[in-house]
């Protein structure tokens, strides 16, 4: 749900003077992601059932000892589910924004280094996509090249690109014009080695916030395209689609979709706050 | 007042309890002490006396595409249509033909010719007079390709024409005896609307289409409600009814709301008196709160199944289709998903519809040991790396075409069946599609398991959904009724011998033997029989579901507010 | 000599306030046609026939001149330029086609589904700026606990999903406390809950944005003035500071109404409301062509006319961006 601007956000953060001092909430957000990212590659360390086994006659119990979090409408453990969930959830986040990037950068260098005549054009392109709200332009990809795994990770990253796009080309512009910049190209270096090695890491570098945030935004985005019913199809055990199949049993049974949306919330925040105490280090590292 | 049909079975019920909600009802108990807000704690009066007058607001699930039945045909379209109009005949409790809009019929003796001799004291409430001229406008529009009918057409295959003798004796002609013809006749898809309204176009036909009967169409908002109002001249209610004369309700709200645990929650704050499609996961709440009532009917027709393609393999071995059918464990989802709110279908038909045999009703039990006996004598020995059962290198896979627009209920009996059946070494592929795809999959004979149901008030759906004449695509689009594709003589010619006679014991004798050949012949797994689930907010009385296809009949219907 | 020219600076502004949004427009116009060729072209990529799609899908029983007719009304037998071309004739006279799915005009599908969808997103949009305004200038600057907490409660409130958010407050609110009713499209009672999951995200992340573009605008010297006048330290927030911090946030509101709408398509669904999101989400799973470009298109055109009014505001807002140009 965020295309975070990047001329809004990062002005308008302020250096901490007191960056020494470990604070609670980026550690928490920093213990969790490490969390998530080990439950992505080891599931079976936390997560103890299968969560594709069915076992009709557990359906339907709520939390407790046995099922932390409870037992879905076939029976399946829903933590275990989840657990298995962060491996889809995760890569398919960080493959959207991946791709939203590598377009971002694509078009961004376009711009920015291309030519005025060519910098309208890319300019024009985002307008006209940045002219669709984001799901609905995804909405429209998935209509066309149907839905699951594949066709979510491309609608999201098209969701996401265009703002990423502007960003990239905001930063080559203004980095282009550095002096180590004019100095590699008085030296006679190529021009890929340049764009390479100097601009781009450079011009990227702030961008590696936006992108820590950016991911949690993915996940967002292709749960929502999940409970639509158009991503990763039932039964796999993505946080969306247990969002969407848990919706109908809301009033008996809350916890089928009460902790995948947790999941979703506090990944989110994580990824935000991670982010933010980021961008605060590096702030504090350039100034 | 709990009204029960004959044909519902008594369910075990589940002991443990479902409500689980303790935050949710730790916050309303904190709530009405604090403010008392939430309930209305009056309680309404019931009067058994009808009272005239007021609105009534129903809930269903789906809204139609057009509010004519005679277009297309699903289920939404022939709810609304009950309402508005009248059919010519009607059919009651015991399956009996009675009296309608048709006084009395004659039936000639080769089966080919149908007399109906009609009332003289009907008007549509566009002011055009109900007369023969009209019921021929009627036959005739349904029997239209331009009109696209589906359901109303395809009943009607065997129609030729109408001769109007006089203004009250119209005269069918069929090409083909048809004792199923007074059956359909009774369904509300072929309700007889005004020939003046018929002559528009389609689509303003489809907008707001103009009937005889207790209400009448006022407006269509769209993605929200239809609105319906009285029929003051309404005077030829069918013997089925509870009453004569006009409607009590002054007006009806017919609304659409699709999500289910939004629908009963409406029910349950009286903000709708009555709601259709009764979410299984709610039958046990509504049991227990005193201010609602619950109106259960199966419905007749061909249950809710898995029809397997038998053209293709793995199921063109009748062996391989019962192993499958037997590795199903569909009572175990049926306890699950739906609660123990549905009973387990056995048989081709439901066990509402007329000329129902109860003899095949276990022949789909779930037995894993015979599953794997038949398999491995249909020679699917080998077993993969993963477990399932291979042939000459070629393992068991089974393809599920679905529609998208299936609820998740639905999908997750399916994959329940996907677990217990790959047990037994199948591997099912659940394949969501939409609704066009799915089509073209079908046209195309390109699928193992096509879900699907047919309501309908005779036994003759399974001539329908097995005849020979229905493998053909019916029109250049490739949809076929006959999705097992099961083409036998011996089968189509006791359908035809059941059509050709009107004596209800050979009926019966006949599709018994129907029902055998479908049950031995493993042609569908089939799940639970399609019902009608009302729940009845406690203004409201007198609201039944009418004999003929368990479809909601407000006309009887009262409310106190 | 030369004649001493006074400029009227009120009209100097106006005028250049009215030739940007000239420009914007003609602008807005030039994108509206690209996505309507986009989305034409993309959406013929479609699997499937569209035929059967019209003809009733599933059940439909369709006979070979049923097809025909059909093909011949919707004019699919002609080659890919020329149904572009006719559907840009028809375009440009308001004529969007007919809906497969609903065999009703798009437009009149479009009149019918606005309203509700406008007045959700408008609701959240305003509910979200109360939020914002309410919490940022009560508690910005107002030191390091108070403003934690606060900075902690809008990124908890911009993490939301609003999907989970509406259920949450569905299962609360209208099935558990019964304050409000749980479906429906008419009456205020039924815009509340929709609006509310809708409003928290974003006045979660404008929050954000705003109360940190006001902390530094207190601490400019203007502030200090005006403080040092004797003015009252709410009249200071919010006549003063407001007009310069909330700028970030109008900007934001821009790609808020984006958002929003895309909000609107899921919440529809969880609320059963009547509205364009819905339709376009059951526009796409029907592959009913012209409905989801007409909702497309429609979309588009708000979205844009959205951003150039907020662009106009901001300039009105901002006294410092008078001299400057796109």
């Amino acid at each position: 749900m965020s295309e975070l601007t990047f001329d809004t956000v990062l002005p308008a953060v302020r250096v901490q003077r007191t960056a020494s001092r470990v604070r609670p909430g980026p550690l928490l957000a920093v213990t969790f992601l490490a969390f998530l990212i080990i439950a992505a590659l080891v599931p079976q360390l936390f997560a103890h059932s299968d969560p594709l086994a069915i076992v009709p006659h557990d359906a339907f119990h709520p939390p407790g000892w046995a099922h932390w979090f409870g037992t879905d409408q076939s029976g399946r453990d829903i933590f275990s589910r989840v657990i298995y969930g962060t491996r889809q959830s995760l890569f398919i986040g960080l493959a959207a924004t991946a791709l939203a990037m590598g377009i971002a950068i694509v078009l961004g260098l376009l711009g920015g280094l291309g030519g005025a005549y060519l910098d309208r054009g890319v300019g024009w392109l985002l307008e006209i996509l940045f002219a669709f709200p984001s799901l609905v332009l995804a909405l429209l990809f998935v209509a066309i090249f149907g839905s699951g795994v594949g066709p979510l990770i491309v609608a999201t990253g098209l969701g996401g690109a265009p703002g990423y796009a502007r960003m990239v080309r905001g930063q080559v512009l203004a980095v282009r014009n550095a002096g180590y910049i004019e100095a590699a190209v008085a030296l006679g270096h190529p021009t890929r080695r340049i764009i390479l090695r100097q601009l781009l890491p450079n011009a990227m570098r702030p961008l590696i916030v936006t992108l820590t945030m950016g991911v949690g935004q993915a996940i967002v985005w292709a749960s929502a395209l999940s409970f639509l019913g158009l991503g990763a199809p039932p039964p796999a055990p993505e946080w969306g689609t247990m969002l969407s199949m848990g919706r109908d049993f809301v009033a008996n049974a809350w916890w089928l979709t009460f902790f995948p949306g947790l999941f979703i919330v506090l990944t989110t925040l994580s990824t935000t706050v991670a982010g933010r105490y980021l961008q605060q280090r590096l702030e504090g590292r350039l100034s | 007042m709990l009204e029960l049909s004959p044909h519902l079975r008594s369910q075990g019920r589940r002991s443990r309890s479902l409500l689980k909600s303790t935050p949710l009802i730790g916050l309303a108990a904190l709530c009405s002490l604090l403010i008392g807000c939430g309930q209305d704690a009056s309680t309404v009066a019931r009067s058994d006396k009808p009272v005239s007058g007021g609105t009534l607001v129903y809930a269903t699930d789906r809204e139609p595409t057009c509010l004519d039945p005679h277009v297309s045909g699903d289920m939404p379209q022939v709810f609304i249509g009950q309402q508005y109009l009248d059919s010519l005949v009607s059919m009651d409790e015991q399956g009996q033909i009675g009296p309608w809009l048709a006084k009395s019929w004659e039936v000639s003796a080769d089966g080919l010719v149908y007399t109906f001799h009609l009332r003289n004291d009907v008007h549509f409430t566009d002011g055009t007079p109900f007369n023969a001229a009209a019921v021929k406008a009627n036959l005739d529009h349904m029997a239209n390709p331009k009109t696209q009918s589906s359901t109303a057409g395809g009943y009607i295959r065997q129609y030729r024409s109408t001769e109007v003798l006089d203004d009250y004796t119209a005269v069918v002609h069929l090409a083909t005896p048809y004792a199923a013809f007074l059956e359909v006749l009774a369904q509300g898809f072929l309700g007889i609307e005004s020939p003046t309204a018929l002559l528009r176009s389609r689509d303003q036909n489809c907008e707001s289409p103009v009937g005889s009967g207790p209400f009448k169409i006022v407006k269509w908002d769209r993605q929200s409600q239809v609105e319906l109002v009285r029929n003051p001249d309404y005077n030829w209610a069918p013997p089925t009814a509870r009453h004569q004369g006009p409607a009590w309700l002054e007006r009806i709200v017919w609304k659409f709301i699709q999500e289910p645990s939004v629908r009963f929650a409406s029910l349950q704050a009286g903000e709708v008196d009555v709601i259709e499609a009764l979410p299984p996961e709610s039958h046990e709440a509504a049991r227990r709160n005193p201010d609602l009532t619950m109106l259960v009917a199966l419905r007749p027709g061909n249950p809710t199944n898995g029809t397997l393609n038998i053209t293709r393999a793995p199921f063109d071995n009748v062996n391989v289709r019962e192993a499958f059918v037997r590795s199903a464990d569909v009572e175990g989802a049926l306890k699950s998903v739906y609660f123990n709110e549905f009973p387990r279908a056995g048989g081709a038909l439901s066990s509402a519809t007329r000329f129902y045999s109860p003899d095949f009703e276990h022949a789909q039990d779930y037995d894993q040991g015979r599953a794997a006996q038949l398999l491995d004598e249909s020679g699917w020995t080998g077993r993969d790396a993963e477990g399932y059962r291979t042939r000459d290198g070629k393992r068991l896979q089974v393809h599920v075409v679905i529609g998208n627009r299936t609820p998740p209920s639905e999908l997750t009996l399916w994959e329940q069946v996907q677990a217990t059946t790959r047990k037994a070494g199948f591997e099912l592929l659940i394949e969501q599609m939409s609704d066009v795809l799915a089509t073209q999959r079908q046209a195309d004979w390109d699928y193992d398991i096509r879900v699907g149901y047919w309501n309908t008030n005779t036994a003759d759906v399974l001539r329908i959904v097995f005849g020979s004449e229905f493998v053909q695509p019916a029109g250049v689009g490739g949809y076929h009724q006959n999705t097992a594709g099961f083409a036998s003589p011996q089968f189509d010619a006791i359908n035809q011998q059941a059509l050709a006679t009107q004596d209800p014991e050979q009926r019966r004798a006949l599709y018994y033997k129907t029902q055998q050949i479908a049950s031995q012949q493993y042609l569908q797994l089939t799940t639970y029989p399609q019902s009608s689930r009302l729940g009845i907010y406690k203004t409201t009385q007198g609201v039944r579901l009418e004999p003929s296809l368990a479809v909601t009949y407000l006309y009887d219907a009262w409310v106190n507010k | 000599m030369s004649a001493i020219t006074y400029s009227n600076p009120r009209h100097e502004r106006l005028t250049r306030l009215a030739r940007r949004a000239a420009w914007r427009l003609a602008g807005g116009v030039l994108v509206l046609w690209a996505v309507a060729t986009l989305t034409f072209f993309a959406l013929h990529l479609m699997p499937g026939d569209p035929v059967l799609a019209i003809l009733g899908g599933a059940s439909g029983n369709p006979t070979a001149e049923t097809i025909a007719e059909a093909t011949r009304e919707f004019g699919l037998d002609k080659p890919l330029a020329v149904q572009y071309a006719l559907y840009l004739g028809r375009l440009l006279q308001g004529d969007l086609g007919m809906s497969y799915s609903q065999h009703l005009p798009v437009t009149r599908v479009l009149a019918e589904q606005s309203w509700a969808t406008l007045q959700l997103t408008f609701s959240a949009l305003a509910l979200a700026w109360l939020l914002v305004l309410a919490l940022t200038v009560l508690t910005a600057g107002r030191g390091r606990w108070v403003s934690s907490l606060a900075s902690l409660a809008e990124t908890l409130a911009a993490a939301l999903p609003h999907f989970w958010l509406g259920i949450l407050l569905l299962a609360v609110f209208a099935f558990g406390l019964r304050w409000f009713p749980p479906a429906g499209s008419d009456g205020w009672r039924t815009l509340v809950l929709p609006a509310v999951a809708l409003a928290i995200p974003l006045a979660g992340f404008i929050a954000q944005v705003t109360r940190e573009s006001l902390e530094l605008t207190l601490e400019q010297p203007f502030v200090l003035t005006a403080r040092t006048r004797g003015l009252s330290d709410t009249a200071v927030r919010f006549k003063h500071a407001l007009r310069h911090a909330v700028l970030p946030g109008i900007s934001l509101s821009g790609w808020a109404i984006g958002a929003l709408i895309s909000g609107a398509v899921v919440i529809e669904v969880i609320f059963s409301r009547k509205g364009l999101g819905r339709q376009l989400y059951q526009a796409v799973q029907a592959q009913d062509l012209p409905l989801t470009i007409g909702i497309s298109l429609a979309v588009a055109a708000v979205y844009v006319l959205a951003n150039i009014v907020i662009d106009l505001l901001y300039l009105w807002i901002d006294p410092r961006q008078q001299g400057k140009t796109a």
